[in-house]
């Protein structure tokens, strides 16, 4: 048993890695069923973590109300409320567009308006990163102010040479050093995955390799 | 046998495994590898320190997405490890900590991170059940986030993990109320408002490269060093393929790495 603790729940990403690995890389009839076999586990195990889910939010909440626990029941009530509504609607509306109304009239409503508010922060964002303190910020304000220029439509109309300027800033200027972050990253990630795969990392384990 | 377009990376995935294997043996048998002082893994014993000097709690989130997602997985790992790190200051120094995200797949790594901190610490008791808040969606983090930090006000915020859209919205937030404030993603198009917004930020793989050095193991050192020279290996590729450019002969080269 102390072996399967410390070793053994090591072992199981590193076999589920191999035959992923092999899958991906090699066309072979027994290694692509076995891969097909792990994925549906993988999906078998996120719906009952689903089910899991639910009976444990009715559970929390339900006791939330139940002890009418201060600031908390209010909240859980109206968890409780919408996930019987929304459950309801899904069960027995499913012929009718009704099980998708909260989904579309609530939910995307209100991630909408939050996503909204975005702009406001980078607003101040780009205050933050446009003073111009140095060389440096100076140029990044210059390039920020002439790419702003050629996306608002009142930049076309003050001076034509903006949307040309502002196209060689963004394809010239910037994109190679995004291009240089996705590859440094893509380097990053297969050195991390081979660290967890062979079990060396292990920090979010709540261990460390002594 | 090999499948159609992957001969190339297949071999590159060979080559980083043969020089990451090279690096830690290396590594293991007495060369001295030095990793670069990353200034954001630095600056979080001071972040904690001025949550202890204020009696202010720290905020810590490793953002949005699943563990099991390729995009985000990793990012989210490597931010629980810094988070690992980051509850293990805290208690040593009594600092309350308070943790959101929407990662629910990796409740249990999360928790039981935090319960180990705080055990190594010797203060296992300290450590309480609503430390977590696990939040359904996005924007309802980025709600619930922004709420708490005003009123509760933070001395320190570390967002550490995967971040979207939420990136600005929840630094611009702990601009507002002067909290320090140390970030990480590897989301390339977050990176610039993190850098604007937060003192200190993990510039895209310095996150897993800071993962590593908490774990501070000769393999993990070993493994940045092999990762560096493959690095290098790339950057000859994309040489000779500018060279090769330069004289219209480069369809050799992109016939070769589409193999």
């Amino acid at each position: 048993m102390a072996f399967i603790k410390t070793k053994g729940f090591l072992a199981v990403p590193l076999i589920i890695a191999v035959v992923m690995f092999a899958d991906y890389f090699i066309a072979v009839k027994e290694v692509a069923s076995l891969a097909g076999i792990l994925r549906t586990w993988a999906l078998v195990i996120s719906s009952m973590a689903l089910g899991l889910g639910v009976v444990n939010l009715v559970r929390v909440h339900g006791k939330n109300i139940y002890v009418r626990k201060p600031g908390m029941w209010i909240f859980s009530t109206v968890t409780l409320f919408t996930f019987t509504v929304v459950f309801l609607a899904g069960v027995l509306a499913k012929q009718s567009d009704l099980w998708n109304w909260p989904f579309q009239h609530v939910y995307t409503t209100l991630q909408q308006t939050m996503y909204a508010a975005t702009g406001f922060y980078i607003v101040s964002s780009a205050y933050r990163a446009f003073r111009a303190r140095n060389v440096d910020a100076t140029l990044l304000l210059i390039s920020g102010c002439v790419v702003a220029l050629r996306n608002a439509p009142i930049g076309e109309a003050i001076w034509g040479g903006f949307s040309v300027l502002g196209d060689w800033f963004m394809d010239v200027g910037q994109l190679p050093g995004y291009r240089v972050f996705a590859m440094v990253t893509g380097f990053g990630i297969i050195a991390y995955s081979l660290r967890v795969i062979l079990g060396s990392e292990r920090g979010f384990y709540g261990g460390r390799r002594e | 046998m090999i499948r159609e377009g992957r001969v190339f990376a297949l071999l590159l995935f060979i080559l980083a495994y043969c020089l990451i294997y090279v690096y830690v043996r290396m590594a293991k048998g007495g060369k001295v590898i030095k990793a670069r002082a990353l200034p954001p893994l630095m600056a979080i014993p001071e972040a904690v320190g001025r949550c202890a000097e204020m009696g202010r709690p720290l905020v810590y989130t490793v953002g949005i997405g699943g563990t099991i997602s390729s995009g985000s997985g990793p990012d989210i790992l490597a931010g629980i490890t810094i988070l690992g790190y980051t509850a293990r200051e805290a208690a040593k120094r009594g600092v309350p900590l308070k943790f959101f995200t929407t990662t629910i797949d990796a409740a249990p790594l999360i928790e039981e991170t935090l319960k180990s901190a705080y055990l190594a610490e010797g203060k296992s008791e300290e450590y309480k059940e609503d430390t977590i808040e696990l939040i359904a969606n996005q924007s309802s983090l980025v709600s619930r986030y922004l709420g708490w930090i005003q009123r509760e006000m933070p001395a320190s915020a570390c967002m550490i993990g995967y971040l979207a859209y939420e990136s600005v919205v929840l630094s611009e937030g702990g601009n507002t109320i002067g909290a320090m404030q140390i970030s990480g993603t590897t989301n390339q198009y977050q990176t610039p408002f993190l850098v604007a917004s937060t003192d200190y930020t993990f510039i895209m793989e310095e996150l897993w490269a800071a993962s590593a050095e908490i774990s501070g193991d000769l393999y993990s050192v070993g493994a940045l060093a092999g990762e560096d020279v493959l690095k290098f290996f790339i950057l000859a590729i994309m040489g000779i393929g500018l060279l090769l450019g330069l004289f219209g002969a480069s369809g050799f080269l992109i016939n070769l790495l589409r193999l």
